[in-house]
């Protein structure tokens, strides 16, 4: 050694090249491609797209069905995400206990993640069903009329929420991994302190947890926003009165649908600059209440 | 403070599934005592400290402080203050956070909460750590500030499990010292749990020795040392273990009983009674520990001073103090 900073050997750039041509063939290189034919007029069935400026850009300023779309995709992350978390991290802290027949519970969380995304939905079309689904006959056990969930546009919001809130096994395994390596002396020594079960959570388990949460938050954020394309698809499609057009919905009408790839690819520009503002909102927020250390 | 943390065991028993961790435990600790358990890991010792910290709850037997039974009484209401092995700092807190923790949770006020971590911190000496996190602190700083951490419960009682052993050679013996002194000056019942007999040796007005569950002697440590009650306790303390020779042999016929001798009370002597060969010596630079065996295959260790002159393969003659021979009932084990 020469100098004090070492050069990663060539053996392990050739290990990295694999991943990194991937990387470069299948995300940068069509995302580049993606902000080209945004300034197209290509349709998607053509081979000759012709650059048309910012035609698409003066299109979108006036499109009302894209105001309607971030909105659904807006309200969704806020039903969605907060209601993810919760479920995630409840029952992770709540099963991570050793406990006679937890992991027959812990199983049961997981299960519903690994059902593929099209069947949960036609499951949840017949639970939310207002004349047989079993939700609306909950509801009548209380006296509750029920709701036409899938055709007011409130309801569908809501339900479209409550279905993914049960996909939620890879943040509960997450939480239930994170909160068994903390160290069970730290409990003991609170409760010594005179800490009970709730200022345990709220001292200890939480602030012990954040970067995980945080981490959580994140991708729960990303996914909301981007991957409930099918089961919003299969569900609603969109309706009713565009309350669940999410932007990956409304995305996929235009570019697939609509014969409009160009635009299409305008917008899916515009969920990623969506994204990315939310999450250094996020991470901005997380700073200022300094959990983090 | 001096006449409070007065605490008596009464025959406590507690099991976890079918391992009998207390048998029928009867101890009593003097307000002010420092006392040291001691035994092998499995013995019960911890167990002992968590059912005083009410961490645990045991399945019969009373554990009496200050004249009350503190059984049914939640750990936080009872006088006491535990330094666990590994300290159980918060890694989210800093120090001075660790420290303010409890005060927080027993809702003291911010500034007096505060005056008082940084006068603990003062007393211990890590003032000027209070900004730092527990991982950006050394093992003895930590186990400082769990101590400080203790200090502010302001017990009747404290409970040290293993404090020294997460720390290296020099420092523990540093911090034995330091421990001691804190006793003096605090002069608050102390239980302190060791598996180490150094630190029972040398850490406590008295010490208990436990095995299996039970107390198998308690007294102070040079008495436990000299009159050991049993071949467990003679076994167990001291270093290199006691020889013990089963019906007397090299040391004089005996039947029904077990002799036993200290390494040290065994001396090179032309003119001694026994004939040993010497197998193996480790110098340890200020003695010297002769791994012997005698004709009739009994085996001797023998310490002794630096230098001694033999070599393995070499025979030797040696003279067991005849004051210092231990005698033991070869049934029970007992001494006789």
């Amino acid at each position: 050694m020469t100098s004090g900073r070492a050069r990663p050997p060539l053996t392990a750039w050739a290990f990295l090249a694999p991943y990194a041509v991937a990387v470069g063939l299948l995300i940068v290189l069509p995302a580049l491609l993606n902000l080209g034919y945004a300034f197209t007029d290509h349709t998607g069935l053509t081979r000759d797209p012709q650059f048309v400026g910012l035609d698409n850009v003066r299109r979108m300023l006036s499109d009302g069905f894209l105001l309607d779309s971030v909105q659904a995709s807006a309200i969704h992350l806020a039903l969605a995400v907060p209601l993810r978390l919760l479920a995630a991290v409840g029952l992770g802290l709540l099963l991570a206990a050793p406990r006679p027949g937890g992991r027959w519970f812990r199983v049961a969380v997981y299960l519903p993640t690994v059902v593929p995304d099209v069947a949960l939905a036609v499951l949840f079309l017949w639970v939310l069903n207002p004349l047989y689904g079993p939700l609306n006959q909950l509801l009548g056990l209380f006296g509750h009329p029920g709701f036409t969930w899938l055709s007011d546009p409130g309801t569908a919001r809501v339900a479209v929420a409550l279905m993914l809130v049960f996909p939620i096994g890879e943040g509960f395994l997450v939480v239930l991994a994170a909160r068994r390596l903390l160290d069970g002396r730290l409990y003991e020594a609170a409760a010594l302190e005179g800490c009970g079960p709730f200022g345990q959570l709220r001292r200890l388990t939480l602030p012990m947890l954040a970067p995980v949460l945080l981490l959580l938050a994140v991708r729960d954020t990303i996914l909301t926003l981007q991957v409930n394309f099918v089961p919003a698809y299969v569900l609603t499609d969109g309706r009713p009165a565009n309350a669940t057009l999410y932007l990956p919905v409304y995305i996929f009408d235009q570019a697939f649908e609509f014969s409009s790839f160009a635009y299409g690819a305008l917008i899916t520009s515009v969920l990623m600059v969506v994204t990315a503002v939310v999450i250094t909102a996020l991470l901005l927020v997380v700073r200022r209440w300094r959990v983090l250390r | 403070m001096g006449n409070r943390g007065a605490i008596r065991l009464e025959s406590l028993t507690r099991s976890y599934g079918r391992v009998v961790a207390l048998d029928d435990v009867d101890l009593e600790v003097r307000a002010g005592e420092m006392i040291t358990l001691v035994g092998p890991s499995g013995s019960g010792k911890s167990t002992i400290l968590r059912l005083i910290a009410g961490l645990d709850r045991p399945d019969q037997g009373r554990i009496v402080v200050d004249g009350q039974d503190v059984v049914r009484v939640p750990p936080h209401r009872r006088a006491v203050a535990m330094v666990f092995q590994d300290y159980a700092l918060y890694p989210h807190l800093t120090v001075l956070g660790n420290l303010l923790f409890g005060l927080r949770v027993r809702r003291v006020r911010r500034a007096e909460a505060e005056r008082r971590a940084r006068a603990a911190a003062d007393r211990l000496g890590i003032a000027d750590l209070l900004d730092r996190y527990p991982d950006q602190t050394s093992g003895g700083q930590r186990q400082r500030i769990a101590l400080a951490r203790a200090l502010l419960r302001e017990p009747t009682v404290y409970l040290l499990d293993e404090p020294l052993a997460s720390l290296d050679a020099p420092l523990r013996f540093a911090t034995r010292a330091d421990l001691l002194a804190l006793h003096r000056e605090l002069g608050t019942t102390t239980i302190h749990v060791t598996h180490d007999q150094a630190e029972a040796m040398t850490l406590g007005d008295r010490v208990a020795v436990l095995d299996r569950g039970r107390v198998r002697q308690i007294g102070p440590p040079q008495q436990v040392y000299d009159e050991p009650a049993d071949t467990f306790v003679a076994g167990f303390l001291g270093s290199p273990p006691m020889n013990l020779v089963p019906g007397g042999g090299v040391l004089g016929g005996a039947a029904g009983l077990i002799l036993g001798v200290r390494p040290e009370d065994l001396e090179l002597d032309t003119d001694g009674p026994i004939e040993a060969t010497v197998e193996a010596a480790e110098a340890l630079g200020s003695e010297t520990i002769l791994l012997t065996r005698c004709p009739d295959g009994t085996r001797l260790t023998v310490r002794t001073g630096p230098r001694p002159g033999v070599r393995p393969g070499e025979g030797v003659r040696l003279r067991p103090d005849p004051g210092r021979l231990h005698r033991f009932d070869a049934e029970t084990g007992r001494r006789r």
